[in-house]
């Protein structure tokens, strides 16, 4: 056997396919490793990108997602198996968030299961499984495939986004409702639109193949110039996740693949997605610990929490009566829209019921002198912005 | 027809827990797949035709007179269904320089310091078992999702090794993951004496002597009985105990399914030929790999677990090799047991051969003779690979007999002349004949990562299996391979105290 000669890996992170646009754009320079490819953190301020997505449009590169095909006479079968929700009920065109879990119950991942057509699914997820799903696959008659490099996907988030896409030639999206699918065709392109996203607003997710990419990025950037269209970084997307309720892998919880001490992986009772779990399908992985898990009162919980003061409780200690140590934040935030200081907090059980007196201890550095100071936090709903454009069909035009 | 529990396979762990289950009042149905009982112990392969090839009375895959551990003698009461005392089996171990024989504990025809040497490493090995001896009569302890480091803790807990004594158990901890050329060289120098522990140590697994863990499955062999029955007589004393507590027996019955009712919990089996059996507990006899991803089927199963199925290390590496003789060798009394592996070294060649996927040049073996009408050489012949360089050829098969009976002439002279007909099994023939992935002689490698709470994989490492009411109880499972009877005796009481707590 000859060895394969293999093309080196490019060292460090490796443009993605709207890097041209996104570099122009980049006046700060941040930019930060995503799946190996180079994202943006900032291009401008972040104020000015977290607006955007709260008053106008966004376009924020999603391309480093890791993307899965999986399609065959028992691709239905396969997903079912994969995640907790019953995805027999989800019908081609459509999208379901849903997470997986392994045999012991703990969640390996999140991510969006998109059913192209009765035979064909595609995965979107933050880690990589390739490998999680060949195990889970095995046995069964599909092809999985993994799409990552081989297509580009871009954002479109915000109130005007709708009008956005429309301007931009892509009529009919207006009758997408929330989790839709339709595919476009712009100019000599195929583009899959799907309405989803991370910030709790208005929003779409377009899907193309890379060459389609910059010619897309600059027909949207000319539409959308009368309806405040911008090119946004990470860290506006991770403020309006915050408040959005959405929860991040490796931030508010460590996949069961990542952790590497005992006790450290998170099942979903824990995390407060029991209504993704769809104990009453028949066997899927994790499901006879999903069962004992669901007949017991999970050991603790990650809650939103609301805080008083106006300081954000980044790294702090939740604290009962100011003295016992019952949990900790691992997101935490100052919503500029709906002026409230929230947090995503991890909360051990006893004290989520009983809820009353929660402190958080947040510490402030003022000119290299630090100080900490107990605040008064309550648990809230998770979702703290919701919007009403978020789910209207056909969505206003502004 | 309902039945309390059905044992797939019959092979003498599937006899054995069907004894114990009847002993405990159920009524049991015993469902194998081939012509007669015994599995690997007792079924013999009709004659292959390979080689110079006949229509002799067939193979038997153990052919060595072996015994079952005391607890299930003892615990089924078998002395009262015709097992008789046994026979002590000594072992002719063969070397250039004339032979040495071993009987538990003492050698003949090595240096009186040699023979001190190995009473000594004997009666010392044989303590250290102990606690592994006690050990191998339960069902593991769990794992309870412990780490790594606390594995050993627990692993040095269940097996009560305080009760050794300090020194004692330095000596184990310092031997246990060892290699047992290692052991046998410092002990006993080389020579065909240590040539033949270590081909015991290793025998049909895919660890030469140099191998780390290889201490471990001699000390597993240590613990077991030093003597041995013909496998007819141990075969029959078990259909009679399966038969006094109303067990029912059926052959030529191969199972294709395991039935899981919606509630997940076995409800049964189908047979191949579609007729089905009910029983709301399941036992299987078969390799792990085969009960799960065959038998009961990846939909009923974590992908975990089935990673772990698949990827279970458990190619087969003994060859079974019948020798029909014109006459009886007059060097090999009966009763007997000839090993050839005159030097570690030896073992060790043999073993890189094997590791590359290639026939050994100079087998190692052990033989005995079966007499009859037709007087046989039963050889085992280890590190012979799964499937030579791909697949198994007439050529291949061929050189295996042509090594296999040189090696032979070398230890009983002139024995290549008497020769009259060669009957070859190869791990491959293993496999496809009694259903046996990889057709591996322990139903999976006996290493320390599918020993104990780990065999053959961590979560259903206490027979139980992830569908409720069904079971392991075949060697795939602690303590393992061999003739022991010790899984299916595990497994049956496992099963049964399960069945309390839910009553
Ligand atoms: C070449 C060789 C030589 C050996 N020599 C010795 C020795 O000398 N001493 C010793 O102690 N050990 C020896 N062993 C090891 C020993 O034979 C095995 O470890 C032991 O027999 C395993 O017993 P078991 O009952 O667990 O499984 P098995 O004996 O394998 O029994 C399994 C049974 O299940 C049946 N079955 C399979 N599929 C189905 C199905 N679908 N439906 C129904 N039934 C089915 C099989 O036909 C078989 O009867 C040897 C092994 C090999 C390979």
């Amino acid at each position: 056997m000859t060895p394969a000669i293999r093309q080196p890996e490019p060292l460090g992170l490796v443009p993605g396919p709207f890097h041209d646009r996104i570099a122009a754009l980049n006046r700060q320079q941040g930019w930060t490793g995503w799946m190996g490819h180079a994202s943006p953190t900032v291009l401008d301020t972040v104020e000015f990108e977290y607006f955007a997505i709260r008053n106008g449009t966004t376009l924020f590169d999603i391309s480093p997602m890791n993307k899965y095909r999986i399609a065959g006479p028992d691709a239905e079968a396969v997903v079912n198996r994969l995640v907790t929700r019953d995805i027999r009920k989800l019908k081609p065109g459509r999208v379901a968030y849903a997470i997986w879990c392994n045999a012991e119950g703990n969640v390996v991942d999140d991510g969006t299961v998109f059913r192209l057509a009765p035979n064909e699914f595609r995965l979107c997820c933050q880690e990589p499984q390739l490998g999680w799903l060949d195990d889970v696959a095995w046995g069964y008659d599909v092809t999985i495939t993994d799409d990552s490099a081989a297509i580009a996907a871009l954002a479109v988030q915000g109130p005007t986004s709708c009008a956005v896409l429309k301007a931009a030639g892509l009529a009919g999206v207006e009758e997408l409702k929330p989790f839709d699918i339709r595919s476009f065709r712009v100019e000599t392109h195929d583009i899959m639109v799907s309405r989803t996203g991370f910030t709790g607003d208005l929003g779409y997710e377009l899907w193309m193949a890379p060459g389609a990419a910059l010619g897309l990025w600059d027909r949207l950037m000319e539409a959308g110039r009368v309806r405040g269209i911008r090119a946004i970084g990470y860290a506006a997307v991770e403020m309006a996740r915050i408040e959005a309720g959405f929860l991040l892998p490796r931030v508010d919880f460590l996949s069961s693949q990542t952790h590497l001490r005992p006790g450290r992986a998170r099942n979903p009772y824990e995390l407060g997605l029991d209504w993704l779990v769809a104990l009453d399908k028949p066997h899927f992985n994790g499901r006879r610990a999903l069962l004992a898990l669901s007949r017991q009162r999970p050991a603790r919980r990650l809650v939103t929490i609301e805080i008083d003061r106006d300081k954000p409780a980044h790294h702090a200690f939740v604290y009962h009566r100011k003295r016992r140590e019952v949990g900790f934040v691992t997101s935490a935030l100052w919503s500029p829209t709906v002026k409230r200081n929230i947090a995503c907090a991890w909360i051990e059980a006893p004290w989520v019921q009983d809820g009353g007196d929660l402190w958080v201890e947040i510490y402030r550095q003022r000119e290299l002198t630090w100080n900490r100071r107990m605040a008064r936090a309550r648990i809230v709903e998770r979702r703290v912005f919701d919007s009403a454009r978020r789910r209207a069909t056909p969505p206003a035009d502004f | 027809m309902s039945w309390d529990a059905i044992v797939v396979g019959a092979g003498h762990n599937g006899l054995v827990a069907a004894a114990r289950l009847g002993q405990a009042g159920r009524r049991v149905l015993l469902l194998e797949a081939l012509e007669g009982p015994g599995g690997l112990l007792g079924a013999p392969a009709a004659g292959q035709g390979a080689g110079s090839g006949g229509t002799g009375p067939g193979v038997r895959i153990a052919a060595q007179p072996t015994w079952l551990n005391p607890i299930v003698t003892m615990g089924l009461g078998l002395d009262r269904y015709g097992l008789g005392p046994g026979v002590a089996q000594p072992t002719r171990a063969w070397g250039p320089d004339g032979p040495v024989t071993l009987t538990a504990g003492s050698a003949l025809g090595v240096a009186p310091e040699t023979a001190a040497a190995y009473a000594a490493l004997h009666a010392r090995l044989r303590r250290l078992a102990g606690p592994l001896a006690r050990f191998m009569g339960r069902t593991p302890p769990p794992l309870n999702g412990a780490g790594a480091g606390d594995l050993l803790a627990l692993a040095l807990d269940g097996l009560a090794l305080r009760r050794l004594g300090r020194a004692d158990m330095r000596e184990l901890l310092r031997i246990l993951l060892s290699n047992v050329w290692d052991l046998l060289e410092d002990s006993l120098g080389d020579g065909p004496l240590a040539g033949a522990l270590a081909f015991d140590a290793t025998l049909g697994g895919a660890m030469g002597p140099r191998s780390p863990g290889t201490v471990l499955p001699l000390l597993y062999r240590l613990a077991g009985a030093p003597r041995g029955a013909d496998p007819e007589i141990l075969i029959g004393a078990l259909l009679k105990a399966v038969a006094a507590t109303g067990g029912v027996l059926r052959c030529g019955a191969p199972v294709a399914r395991i039935l899981v009712g919606d509630n997940d919990r076995a409800e049964g089996v189908q047979l191949e030929s579609g007729e089905e059996f009910r029983a709301p507990l399941v036992l299987s006899n078969l390799h792990p790999r085969r009960t799960l991803t065959g038998l009961l089927g990846v939909a009923h199963l974590d992908a975990e677990d089935v990673r772990r199925a698949r990827l279970m290390a458990t190619r087969g590496m003994a060859a079974r090799i019948d020798l029909r003789l014109a006459t009886l060798p007059e060097a090999l009394p009966a009763g007997t047991r000839l090993v050839v592996a005159p030097r570690l070294g030896a073992v060790e060649a043999a073993f890189d051969g094997a590791k590359y996927g290639g026939l050994p040049e100079r087998p190692v073996l052990e033989a005995v003779l079966v007499p009859g009408a037709v007087p046989r050489l039963a050889v085992t012949a280890t590190f012979v690979p799964h499937a030579p360089a791909g697949s198994w050829t007439g050529k291949s098969r061929g050189t295996l007999e042509t090594r296999v009976v040189a090696a032979l002439d070398e230890a009983l002279p002139g024995l290549r002349s008497e020769v009259t007909g060669i009957e070859t099994m190869t791990p491959d023939d293993i496999e496809a004949r009694y259903g046996l992935p990889g057709g591996h002689w322990h139903h999976g490698e006996f290493r320390t990562d599918q020993m104990l709470m780990l065999r053959p994989f961590a979560r259903v490492a206490r027979y139980r299996l992830p569908v409720a009411g069904l079971y392991l109880c075949g060697a795939g499972s602690h303590p393992g391979g061999d003739i022991t009877g010790l899984p299916g005796w595990n497994a049956a009481g496992q099963a049964l105290k399960d069945e309390g707590k839910r009553r």
